[in-house]
């Protein structure tokens, strides 16, 4: 049969057990069978060119840019594992038909056990590594559904979350072994990576990949110090425990390890490793085992020692070893599947498992006593049993093998190992199934039908058929040997045999059986002796390693997290001020092509004056007024530079807005307490200041450099200075740019700024309609109001000012497109024109006295930049195109006019419409909150009423 | 401006005017009673566009506007990918937000502007294109994070977006004019051209960085990532779905699109950084996410790790490494559209809740959709044979070829880890103790994506659906 039709056969077979499920059980597990032995017999189909020692191949390309194909690969070890997986299963799946209860749902059991088949199957027939990964990982999905498919049960639950996490992120740090594998080997095929022993082995990254390889291999077959997950998932239905934690998926570490000893196995590291691995598992499983009282828990122990002993002989690195390794492997799966299935069968007729609760069950059950008793003594070494076999050639093997330079060790080790595992093995009949017949057996026993008994029963026959006649399977032992070697090295000659007169082995092996005898003979003080010593819980180290992993998560991450914006802030500006260095000390730096310029007292002075105020704003920043004072003499300090770098429009513009804001500013202290409170502690402003100054300094360093440095291309200012006048009509460059070479972008930001002013508009009265309006009206203010409000010099002053300030912006906009000037600043001027009313002569008096729709203003502005701007379509030309024409009108002197005066007249209103909004929006509000007012701020009106005289009406409220 | 520039900008043009038009219409019409009606619209339009896009002649790979707009395989991809993440996650929310009365015309229409920003974004061929294409983005994107206005957190988490994403604008524009300054040129055609033999000077190599961080920010990549799971946790769940979807994928794709079109020449001044930042997210979203009850929260940080993944398909530096970054956001959008329809669903007496704990026995009541979950969550954990776990090896693949094995190692450890927290999930829904579970109850469209989206997570192992030579085509055309 095709291989792939072998690997796709149970995953399309999954799809039916779920079918039929209406259909009843027997049919269920009916086609469940049909399934599996149709891929068993597909599979015996290869046998005769398995036999030949060929290796039959089949590939189709899947995501080739990636280097993952489905290939596929028989060869002796894959059709020996192979083998197993279907083979036990059918016996699997005849006995959980009659195992599992009426209220269990058989289908999406059989289609969970299906697909765990399949994944098993992908796992031993893959050629390509990462394939074999995902169908790696997948067996752990699978086994995750089968042992939490008794849901009810919290052990259960708990085992399918540790043997899950356990496994799966064993599997993921193997992906990352098999990667550099496959970048060692510059492929991802199995038959490529096996090939090449002495390039892999002679890479340094040969020891990073093989622990992350043996990583995903110690966690699937529960090698030290992973464990402790296996006896956990023993809380799954015995049939789901007979299946993946003894005959199958705990064998895919060992079968990987197998898989790669061609190319792995023999350096130094591969043996320490996998050899002392091996041997603390199997010593430690079997130690532990003796003392369960769990008859599945026991047998869970015993199957983690017994995988500790096929991974210490895949260690070793000898060919006999492997041997030893492929024999037990087989002969494992037989009498340790037995087992299980009759730990079941025990369960289900006396409705526990408690060995304490046990005993003298050899004549309720006479069969399975029988079956269970063959398989424990081959478990236990007992010769004429296919456990001895292995057993010895283990034995045999250790002997050899020097580890950490003392001879000793290993054998030793192996004989208290075996010793341990002979001891639970006759426990396990003794205690069980010996002694005298109780009365208080939850469930009265008695054998099952021949459903249950029947697939244990063939198992045990082959147990003793191995055991009796070696030679029947020393072939296939061999052949799988052979296969599993490679071109690594050659089958050893050794037969296997029961008699190979007195050899070392065989004292050894005595010693382990009757020292066994004796250990269980003094059962009850030894246990009593284990009972009071204290030894970690591996299940415990896991919680105490999944809550540090927690606790460290919280205790490091979430204060980093904990929602503080300055922090925030603060771990980005330290980063970018750590790539900012990386930059600098990594970077080229090119010699400097300029000079500097010299300086004269006058600029140092009011550099002095800038870097005062900035310093001195920093530290009184608290007090409100005094920092406002200082902003403005920052802002004053900046114009002044403009001037003194010859740019008068920048400096106009500056100095307008400059005026403008901070009027708006003082008006906006009216409504803020004196002073800002103090939030953070010395220490953290000490720290702040650091991170500021390090910010300040390379900000420095890099103005610094730049202005050492020509421009990489001509500054466009030539074009600029040489095309002004000839394109745009006028000698003020800035003003030519911004309505003429740029006039697009101005009007952009007309529309913003209009945009602006309307959202301030919208949010105050949005503000006025909600609760903010009542805090307003019953604001009172934190400190005396100053006596004189609205002092009469200002406010005479100011009106005088007013049409000269007007009149001043007319002529700033006018000259604008040939001397310093244009329509943004001059709207500007006209703005601080009225702000000036405001401030001097209060809200309520000048909105009065103001009603224009400042909406329409704005609007009209940028209609009427737009519309000059589409009037260049009218002559053809695109967007915005200006020109201009020179006129005389007598008396005056020949002057030009440019379109671009009109759109300049649209920015004039635009800002003019906006800065007026925006006021007349903030006077709402203050006219509100309750500023004392003064309906007359001059206060000499002859036309007023006598009563009036006063000039005052108190807490007049204007508008409200 | 000509015919053939307007043609490349057509499908933009188009969701900007259908926007402009559904904002207007909406204004003088119905308002909020036209929510679903205009969800549905512009979900249809994005798909619409979507298709044509993919369907449109594809043989000219075009440069629009002097070259300041790139119309090629790699931006369509990108376009397409972006469409039909923004369709999905509207649909997806629309009942959910209907039913919490957060259901405002505004959404769907600002949803469409921000698309428009990120499909200017992949399409930029010039420092100024991109910003503006990242601040209609963003701005659109600051207003909907707060866009549940009676929520104190929501409010917050719009603020915090916001001042943060300011900060980094700030930072490009400053990064951008170091570059202008010293490239001469804001065009990526003209930077690539300043870099001589693979290094480019240190003015430049300033510039570089602050772009590099101010993208990071965008990304949510550490240490820049700070915003990221406060403005998911406060967001309106629907909204936190957009931000992890196609946001992300429009941020990356710029990201390459800048170190490749612009700095293309000086791989190795940024593959540093690149390798720095990877590993950074991929451990904190990996360590961060273990305390994480908050499942909102917990999404944020896994997608600071996923972020830390796609990084490392870029850190590699080549197509291959461009091609690993494409597959895996495209498979990384699918699985966070199905995981979020699901978490928006979930409440309990009638009130949104978000913690994991509250799945417990989930798997119980609700089948199908536990099943789906357990498949999107596997999936997002990078576990085989799942098709998170193809977007997975990709990068590592391609961290493998590009001689950063230790990242590539890295990042297994990291996905190692970060693999706990998703199988708690997958724990508490089906062995969780408490008896009590929560509702989950959903739009028939969500449900489609919660399904649809596990679904493909399985289907997909057979060819991910076409992504992987579709997305190497559009990493060759972005490194040549």
């Amino acid at each position: 049969m095709s291989l792939f039709i072998l690997v796709a056969l149970p995953f399309l077979g999954a799809l039916l057990p779920g079918l039929m499920n209406s259909a009843g059980r027997s049919a269920t597990a009916g086609v469940t069978f049909t399934v599996s032995l149709t891929a068993f017999v597909g599979l015996l189909t290869n046998l005769p060119t398995i036999l030949e020692g060929e290796v039959v191949m089949a590939r189709v390309d899947w995501m080739p840019l990636m280097g993952l194909n489905f290939t596929l690969m028989l060869d002796g070890l894959g059709f020996f594992f192979a083998l197993l997986i279907l083979g036990i299963g059918l016996l699997i799946i005849a006995y959980a038909r009659h195992y599992l209860g009426r209220d269990d749902n058989m289908g999406q059991f059989f289609t969970y056990l299906l697909l765990f088949q399949g994944a098993m199957v992908g796992i031993v027939l893959s050629d390509n590594i990462l394939l074999l990964i995902i169908f790696w990982e997948l067996t752990s999905l699978s086994s995750f559904l089968l042992i939490g498919y008794w849901k009810h049960l919290p052990e259960g639950r708990q085992g399918a979350r540790m043997a899950l996490a356990v496994t799966a992120m064993g599997g993921l740090a193997m992906i990352a072994g098999m990667l550099i594998l496959g970048q060692i080997v510059g492929s991802y095929d199995l038959s490529e990576i096996l090939q090449h022993r002495d390039l892999i082995q002679a890479d340094p990254l040969y020891v990073p990949a093989l622990v992350l390889i043996l990583l995903g291999c110690f966690t699937k077959s529960a090698q030290f110090p992973f464990h402790f997950w296996l006896p956990h998932a023993m809380a799954a239905p015995t049939p789901v425990s007979a299946y993946l934690h003894s005959a199958t998926m705990v064998k895919a570490g060992i079968f990987l390890m197998a898989r790669m000893w061609p190319v792995l196995s023999g350096t130094p590291e591969w043996f320490v490793i996998v050899t002392s691995a091996g041997l603390t598992t199997m010593v430690l499983g079997a130690v532990i085992a003796l003392f369960k009282h769990d008859l599945k828990a026991l047998l869970a122990f015993s199957t983690v020692s017994h995988l500790g002993l096929i991974t210490m002989l895949l260690g070793t690195g000898t060919a006999f070893g492997a041997m030893a390794a492929v024999f037990h492997i087989l002969n494992h799966a037989t009498f340790k599947a037995a087992l299980f299935m009759s730990a079941g069968i025990v369960d289900h007729a006396a409705h526990t498992r408690d060995i304490r609760r046990l005993g003298g069950l050899s004549r309720l059950m006479p069969v399975t006593f029988l079956i269970a008793t063959l398989a424990a003594l081959s478990m236990a070494g007992i010769p004429l049993l296919n456990g001895f076999l292995s057993k010895e050639m283990m034995l045999e093997e250790s002997g050899r093998t020097v580890l950490f330079g003392t001879p000793w060790l290993v054998p030793a080790l192996a004989t208290f190992g075996s010793l341990f595992s002979a001891a639970y093995s006759f426990r396990l009949i003794g205690h069980v199934f010996l002694g005298p017949k109780r009365d208080d057996y939850p469930a009265t026993p008695h054998d099952p039908g021949a459903g249950l008994w029947l697939p244990p029963a063939i198992l045990v026959a082959l147990v003793v058929l191995i055991g009796v006649a070696p030679f029947v399977v020393e072939p296939f032992v061999k052949l799988v040997t052979a296969s599993l070697l490679g071109a690594a090295g050659v089958v050893p000659e050794a037969h296997i045999k029961i008699w190979h007169g007195l050899v070392p082995a065989l004292f050894l092996s005595l010693i382990a059986v009757f020292g066994g005898l004796i250990l269980l003979s003094v059962f009850k003080p030894a246990l009593r002796l284990w009972d009071s010593t204290p030894r970690p819980e591996a299940k415990a180290i896991y919680d105490a390693i999944v809550a540090a992993a927690e606790g460290l998560a919280r205790a490091i991450i979430l204060p980093l997290h904990n929602g503080a914006f300055t922090r925030y802030a603060a771990i980005g500006a330290v980063t970018i001020f750590a790539a900012g260095y990386h930059a600098w000390i990594t970077g080229t730096l090119d010699a400097p092509t300029r000079t500097m310029q010299p300086a004269g007292a006058v600029p140092i002075a009011g550099w002095l004056m800038l870097l005062g105020a900035t310093a001195g704003m920093v530290l009184l920043h608290r007090n409100r007024l005094l920092s406002l004072i200082l902003i403005g003499i920052v802002g004053l300090m900046v114009s002044i530079g403009f001037v003194f770098f010859s740019a008068p429009d920048l400096a106009m513009t500056q100095f307008t807005v400059e005026v403008v804001t901070i009027i708006l500013m003082l008006l906006a202290l009216n409504f803020l307490p004196n002073r800002t409170p103090v939030e953070s502690s010395v220490l953290r402003r000490v720290r702040d200041a650091g991170i500021a100054v390090a910010g300040g300094v390379a900000t420095f360093g890099l103005s610094y450099h730049f202005m050492l440095r020509d421009a990489v291309s001509t500054p466009i200012s030539e074009f600029h200075l040489a095309n002004s006048y000839k394109g745009g009509g006028g000698t003020n460059v800035v003003n030519v740019i911004l309505v003429d070479f740029r006039g697009f972008d101005t009007y952009g930001e007309i529309i913003v700024l209009g945009i602006a002013a309307l959202l301030i508009y919208a949010l105050t009265e949005t503000l006025l309609r909600g609760p903010v309006r009542a805090r307003l009206l019953n604001r009172k203010p934190d400190q005396p109001r100053a006596g004189d409000t609205h002092p009469m010099m200002m406010v005479v002053l100011t009106r005088v000012l007013l049409p000269i300030v007007l009149m001043v912006g007319f002529y700033i906009f006018l000259r604008g497109h040939n001397d310093p000037g244009g329509g943004f600043i001059a709207g500007l001027i006209v703005s601080i024109a009225v702000v000036m009313q405001y401030m001097a002569s209060g809200f309520g008096w000048t909105s009065a006295r103001l009603r224009y729709p400042y909406h329409g203003v704005i609007g009209a502005g940028v209609l009427t930049a737009g519309l000059t701007g589409i009037g260049s379509w009218f002559v053809g030309k695109p967007f915005l195109t200006s020109d201009f024409t020179y006129v005389r009108i007598p008396p005056f002197k020949e002057f030009e006019l440019a379109t671009a005066m009109l759109f300049d007249l649209g920015v004039f209103l635009a800002v003019v419409g906006a800065v007026m909004l925006s006021l007349e929006s903030f006077s709402r509000l203050a006219r509100l909150a309750s500023e004392v007012d003064d309906d007359h701020p001059m206060d000499i009106d002859p036309s007023r009423e006598e009563d009036d005289a006063d000039g005052l009406t108190s807490t007049a409220r204007a508008g409200v | 401006m000509t015919s053939t520039d307007l043609q490349a900008v057509l499908p933009e043009l188009l969701l900007a005017v259908y926007a402009m038009i559904a904002l207007i219409g909406a204004v003088y019409t119905g308002k909020d009673k036209l929510t679903g009606t205009l969800t549905w619209l512009t979900a249809g339009v994005m798909g619409a566009l979507a298709l044509w896009i993919g369907l449109a002649n594809t043989a000219t790979p075009g440069a629009a506007f002097g070259g300041m707009f790139l119309d090629d395989g790699y931006a369509r991809f990108a376009k397409i990918a972006i469409l039909i993440a923004a369709g999905a996650v509207l649909l997806a929310g629309e009942a959910v937000l209907a039913r919490r009365g957060m259901a405002r015309f505004e959404y769907p229409i600002l949803v469409a502007l921000a698309t428009v920003g990120m499909m200017v974004m992949v399409s930029a061929g010039d420092l100024m294109l991109l910003y503006m294409g990242l601040e209609l983005q963003s701005l659109s994107l600051y207003v909907i994070a707060a866009m549940n206005r009676d929520s104190v957190k929501s409010s917050e988490a719009g603020l915090k977006y916001f001042v943060l994403g300011a900060l980094s604008s700030g930072l490009l524009l400053y990064g951008a004019s170091l570059v202008y300054g010293y490239a001469g040129t804001t065009l990526f055609s003209g930077i690539i051209a300043a870099a001589t033999d693979g290094h480019v000077g240190l003015g430049l190599l300033f510039g570089l960085v602050f772009v590099i961080s101010a993208l990071a920010f965008k990304v949510s990549a550490v240490p820049f990532h700070m915003w990221t799971p406060d403005v998911y946790e406060g967001a309106p769940t629907p909204v936190a779905a957009f931000f992890a979807t196609a946001p992300k994928l429009a941020a990356m794709v710029l990201f390459a699109r800048v170190l490749f079109d612009a700095f293309g020449a000086a791989v190795a001044d940024w593959q540093q950084v690149l390798v720095l930042i990877s590993l950074g997210s991929m451990f904190l979203g990996a360590v961060a996410a273990i305390a994480q009850t908050d499942f909102k929260r917990l999404m944020a940080y896994s997608s600071i790790g996923h972020m830390g993944f796609a990084l490392m398909g870029l850190a590699a530096g080549d197509a291959y490494g461009v091609q690993a970054m494409l597959v895996y956001m495209a498979i990384y959008l699918t699985m966070n559209v199905g995981t979020f329809a699901f978490i928006m669903s979930m409440e309990r007496d009638g009130k949104h809740v978000v913690d994991i704990r509250s799945l417990n026995q989930y798997a119980k009541a609700e089948p199908v959709k536990a099943a789906a979950m357990l498949v999107l969550l596997f999936s997002l954990a990078g576990v085989p044979p799942l098709v998170g776990f193809f977007g997975k090896l990709y990068v590592l693949n391609a961290a493998v070829q590009a001689d950063l094995m230790w990242l590539a190692v890295a990042g297994v450890i990291a996905s190692v880890i970060g693999a706990f927290y998703y199988l708690r999930i997958v724990y508490y829904m089906y062995f969780g103790e408490s008896e009590t579970t929560i509702e989950t109850p959903m739009s028939p469209a969500a449900w489609v994506m919660l399904v649809g989206s596990a679904t493909a997570m399985v289907l997909g192992v057979v060819n991910l659906f076409g992504v992987e030579s579709a997305a190497a085509a559009a990493a060759l055309i972005l490194v040549n």
